[in-house]
């Protein structure tokens, strides 16, 4: 039990902070700094507590190995710029830390009912997050949870039915099931299909650039890195528990399809929300890449661990990118148009993160993309690898273009004038987001020894 | 820091300081321009010393990822840096009045570093992050600084040179990998990664490796961007761009396409050589088309990298010696060309052939220096043109795997240089000597300054220079490309 208690230390310290945000609830007028503090307070004392686990297995429900304590650590980090910027809610508070308690519960899952448990138990409460937090645009936000609750659904139905078949078949919920008849390799099927759509793959991606375009963009963030990160471990362990010859096959194509198409689409987006969602889908293509190649090389340590570098470098450039929409309120890339000459901070800052996003050398987002290229060429899989350049390429087009429009253009002639002391939190999460995003890319180089 | 760091380090340091120097960020390039100078001068001693022997090394235990942190330079490399340096520092001069904020001279700065970085290299991982790197400063050159079409050009600029070089990434990658299978050791480093056996996936990492450096060079057809971006830089980017960035792509092509993969490129030497004479002919015929003074100095830069690869490609000792003396000549020619272009833009802002005439009465010594840099470019005897490009053309003449050594690709080359008379004289006589036309902006411009001059002086005297007694340059740039002589 004490070896329970130790390993699941992180998620009992965020269930604490969810009951202590409920129980601000039932103050009679709470202080919006009580509900700040706790929401930040919480995450920051999970990241401590995670120092304190070592990993475990405790069969049959918890499996806390190398990578569910790596992916907490990304996870609870990614999370911290939303707790930053929370608005003082009690009720949201409670949400956002459910929904990190859920991701974190994902990271110790040992069998698939585990899997399950955290997958719905970080989902529900991301579907109220979107519906509820932010200032304007209600009617969109509603429509857009909504449309992300049904698509949760359907991932959870299909992961249930998936279980059962393979249930059926193997009569395991934990590893070990060995080869599979067409049964099984049906319900692993679906339940991989699951976690294909809490990531976002193509095809299973409709949902997801209406839920980032119309929550805020903070919760954009959030759900962009922590929850992608979760979902990326979701199949992970789904690869681990259920290993499938399948994975290795279809992953990598999917993934290279992904980044394809989100790069694609992304190009002819004029609002920047929508825009950064579609270059979200096109990440997660690479980071499905990854996965599959790790999949290809026999759960191979350096693949799980370009993934996890993804994943981290991934965290600062996207939050960093939809706080920048949150710090200056830009809808559009037309506002942005010379957006250096009217804010330089901001501008050189989102101009920074954008270099990473695209892979440009010295950026954590090149040494990202350079890992997962390296380790899907160890794979052998030239064609996606080179498919997944393409993307690169595509990519580039939009990240260049809005530099462009914010450096080369001149600004419109009737544009406000920009407030440069409002909303100062996310100016400074901006600015220590791209310069993370930056100093990622050079820790390799600073860690060789001359 | 140790001599070759400071070769790249010392301008990185430069950019900040630039950029935090505000007003006075002109004096600030100016001092670290010439300690750049100063530096690659104190590098260059030792290997004029001993005429091209010697080779530099810094660094080199691999850590992370088999990534190591190892610079080494020999003549060729230094050359390259010392080129850098130099015309960095001309083009601080060039643009000593214009009013421009601290950013342009930090970007200059920041491209000075990049560039270095790249010809001074010895990992792989390093030569690629200073690769993309330089493309950043660049970018910015143009799209801030540039003339009217500079949003698209700078767009195109950069995403032709990534869409090369990220294939080019996979190929490192898939050498590394293979290196990795044979040995077990994981290393991004040059020497150690030559002579892995690559199987039958050579000629595929031969084509990515040339499609990363033929952007670059650049060749037929992967030129497209050039044209755009020489154009709409300011005249001093120009010269960066022509002067120093085309041969970062003749430079990866020597030290890092040929000796990754020479089975591969020995096969493919015929068919690679052929693509260069098409760069020296159509290049040229396609200046001949060009109204547009500055896109035809761009487009002639296109002719001019031909001769070069034919050189490289000849794999004749004369014919890379040649090669590597033409990157040198080219940037300082071209480089001169594209300021006087520059200086003409600046008095009538027009570039046009037919916008000017008769202006050798109006401005003798612009007259004077267009002129006697037309001359070095079409290869005159005497100037530095001319042993530059004899020496490619003779190299493509003696080569035995070229075309059984019969002289094919050399005629191929004659035609070029033919047509570089029949595109650049006209164009001279045009602009100085022809009569007014009814729409010339002529009257507007006058002649050099002291400062103009005096730039333009340097230029001329190392054309002269180089061109009168090219030995003591072609002792410190041969040596370095014996190991690929066939």
């Amino acid at each position: 039990m004490t070896g329970l208690a130790i390993a699941l230390a992180p998620q009992a310290v965020l269930a604490a902070g969810v009951f202590g945000a409920l129980g601000l609830g039932l103050m009679a007028r709470p202080s919006p700094m009580w509900a700040r503090a706790l929401a930040v307070l919480a995450p920051l004392a999970a990241l401590a507590a995670l120092r304190l686990v070592v990993p475990a297995y405790l069969p049959p429900l918890v499996d806390v190995d190398f990578k569910g304590l790596a992916w907490q650590l990304v996870i609870y980090a990614g999370a911290l710029p939303l707790a930053i910027c929370s608005s003082g809610d009690d009720v949201e508070t409670a949400l956002f830390l459910g929904a990190t308690l859920g991701m974190g519960l994902l990271c110790a899952a040992g069998n698939l009912v585990m899997l399950f448990v955290g997958l719905e138990f970080m989902s529900l409460p991301a579907y109220l997050l979107v519906a509820r937090a932010g200032a304007q645009g209600r009617s969109r936000r509603l429509e857009a949870a909504v449309k992300y609750f049904f698509a949760g659904a359907m991932a959870g139905a299909l992961f249930l039915f998936g279980l059962a078949l393979y249930y059926g078949e193997t009569g395991r919920l934990g590893p070990g099931a060995g080869a599979l008849g067409g049964l099984g390799r049906a319900g692993v099927s679906l339940m991989a299909a699951a976690a294909l759509f809490k990531i976002g793959a193509v095809p299973l991606h409709w949902w997801l650039p209406d839920v980032y375009e119309a929550a805020s963009p903070e919760v954009s963030g959030f759900l962009s890195t922590s929850m992608k990160a979760a979902a990326v471990l979701f199949l992970v362990r789904l690869v681990q528990i259920a290993p499938d010859p399948m994975f290795a096959v279809v992953l990598p194509w999917l993934g290279a399809a992904t980044a394809l198409y989100g790069a694609a689409l992304a190009l002819r987006q004029k609002g920047l929300r929508r825009l950064l969602a579609y270059s979200s889908l096109s990440h997660a293509g690479l980071l499905v890449l990854g996965v599959g190649a790790w999949a290809r090389l026999g759960g191979d340590p350096d693949a799980l661990r370009a993934i996890l570098f993804y994943l981290a470098a991934y965290a600062l450039m996207s939050n960093g990118a939809f706080l920048f929409v949150a710090a200056t309120g830009v809808q559009t890339r037309d506002d942005l148009k010379g957006w250096a000459a009217r804010s330089g901070g901001t501008a050189a800052a989102f101009a920074a993160l954008l270099f990473a996003l695209g892979g440009i050398p010295p950026t954590g987002g090149f040494m990202a993309k350079l890992l997962v290229f390296w380790q899907s060429l160890r794979a052998g899989l030239v064609w996606p690898a080179a498919l997944a350049a393409l993307a690169s390429i595509v990519s580039l087009g939009y990240y260049l273009g809005l530099v462009r429009d914010m450096y080369f253009e001149v600004p419109a002639a009737n544009c406000a004038p920009i407030d440069a002391s409002a909303r100062a939190r996310e100016r400074i999460l901006v600015l220590a987001c791209a310069v993370g995003a930056v100093v990622l890319g050079l820790a390799p180089l600073l860690r060789i020894r001359p | 820091m140790s001599l070759l760091t400071s070769l790249w380090a010392v301008p990185a340091l430069g950019a900040a300081a630039c950029a935090l120097s505000g007003r006075a960020a002109r004096w600030t390039a100016l001092v670290f321009s010439l300690a750049a100078l100063g530096l690659s001068m104190a590098a260059l001693r030792p290997i004029l010393v001993s005429h091209g022997a010697g080779l530099l090394v810094e660094g080199g235990a691999s850590g992370l990822f088999g990534i190591s942190y190892s610079l080494s330079a020999d003549g060729l490399s230094l050359a390259l840096v010392a080129l850098t340096a130099f015309l960095n520092l001309i083009c601080a001069f060039a643009s000593w009045e214009l009013e421009v904020p601290a950013g342009y001279w930090a970007a200059f700065q920041a491209l000075a570093a990049a560039v270095n970085g790249v010809f001074l290299a010895r990992d792989l991982f390093l030569f690629y992050v200073f690769w993309e790197a330089s493309l950043i400063p660049m970018f910015f050159i143009i799209g801030l600084w540039g003339s009217d079409n500079r949003r698209k050009a700078a767009l195109k600029f950069f995403l032709f040179t990534f869409t090369g070089s990220i294939f080019m990434l996979l190929a490192l990658l898939a050498v590394v990998i293979a290196h990795q299978r044979a040995t077990g050791v994981w290393t991004w480093s040059l020497p150690e990664l030559t002579g892995t056996d690559l199987g039958a996936g050579a000629p595929w990492i031969l084509l990515a490796l040339m499609a990363g450096f033929g952007v670059k060079v650049p060749m037929v057809p992967l030129h497209t961007w050039l044209p755009d971006a020489h154009t709409e830089a300011p005249a001093a980017g120009s010269v960066m761009l022509a002067g120093v960035m085309l041969k970062m792509g003749v430079y990866g092509i020597i030290r890092v396409a040929l000796p990754l993969v020479p089975g591969a490129a020995a096969a493919w030497m015929p068919i690679l050589a052929l693509l260069a004479g098409v760069n020296a002919v159509y290049g040229a015929l396609c200046a001949m088309a060009q109204t547009d003074l500055k896109r035809l100095i761009a487009y002639s830069s296109i002719a001019h990298l031909g001769f070069c690869l034919i050189g490289v490609f000849s794999g004749t000792a004369q014919g890379l010696a040649g090669a590597a003396l033409l990157m040198i000549n080219h940037g300082v020619t071209t480089g001169a060309l594209f300021l006087l272009v520059g200086f003409l833009y600046e008095r009538a802002h027009r570039r046009g052939l037919s916008d000017f005439g008769a202006l050798a009465t109006r401005a003798p010594r612009m007259a004077f220096f267009f002129g006697f840099s037309i001359l070095a470019s079409i290869g005159l005897p005497g100037l530095n043109g001319f042993v530059g490009e004899f020496m490619c053309l003779s190299g493509a003449a003696q080569s035995p795997i070229l075309f059984g050594g019969l002289p094919f690709y050399a005629l191929i080359g004659a035609i070029g240089v033919t047509l570089a008379a029949a595109y650049a004289l006209p164009a001279f006589q045009s602009v100085f000597w022809a009569a007014e036309g009814p729409n010339s902006v002529s009257p507007k411009v006058f002649d050099l300054g002291g400062r103009e001059s005096a730039i333009l002086w340097t230029l001329c005297a190392l054309m002269l220079w180089i061109g009168l007694a090219p030995q003591p340059w072609l002792a410190t740039l041969a040596p370095s490309l014996q190991g690929l002589v066939r």
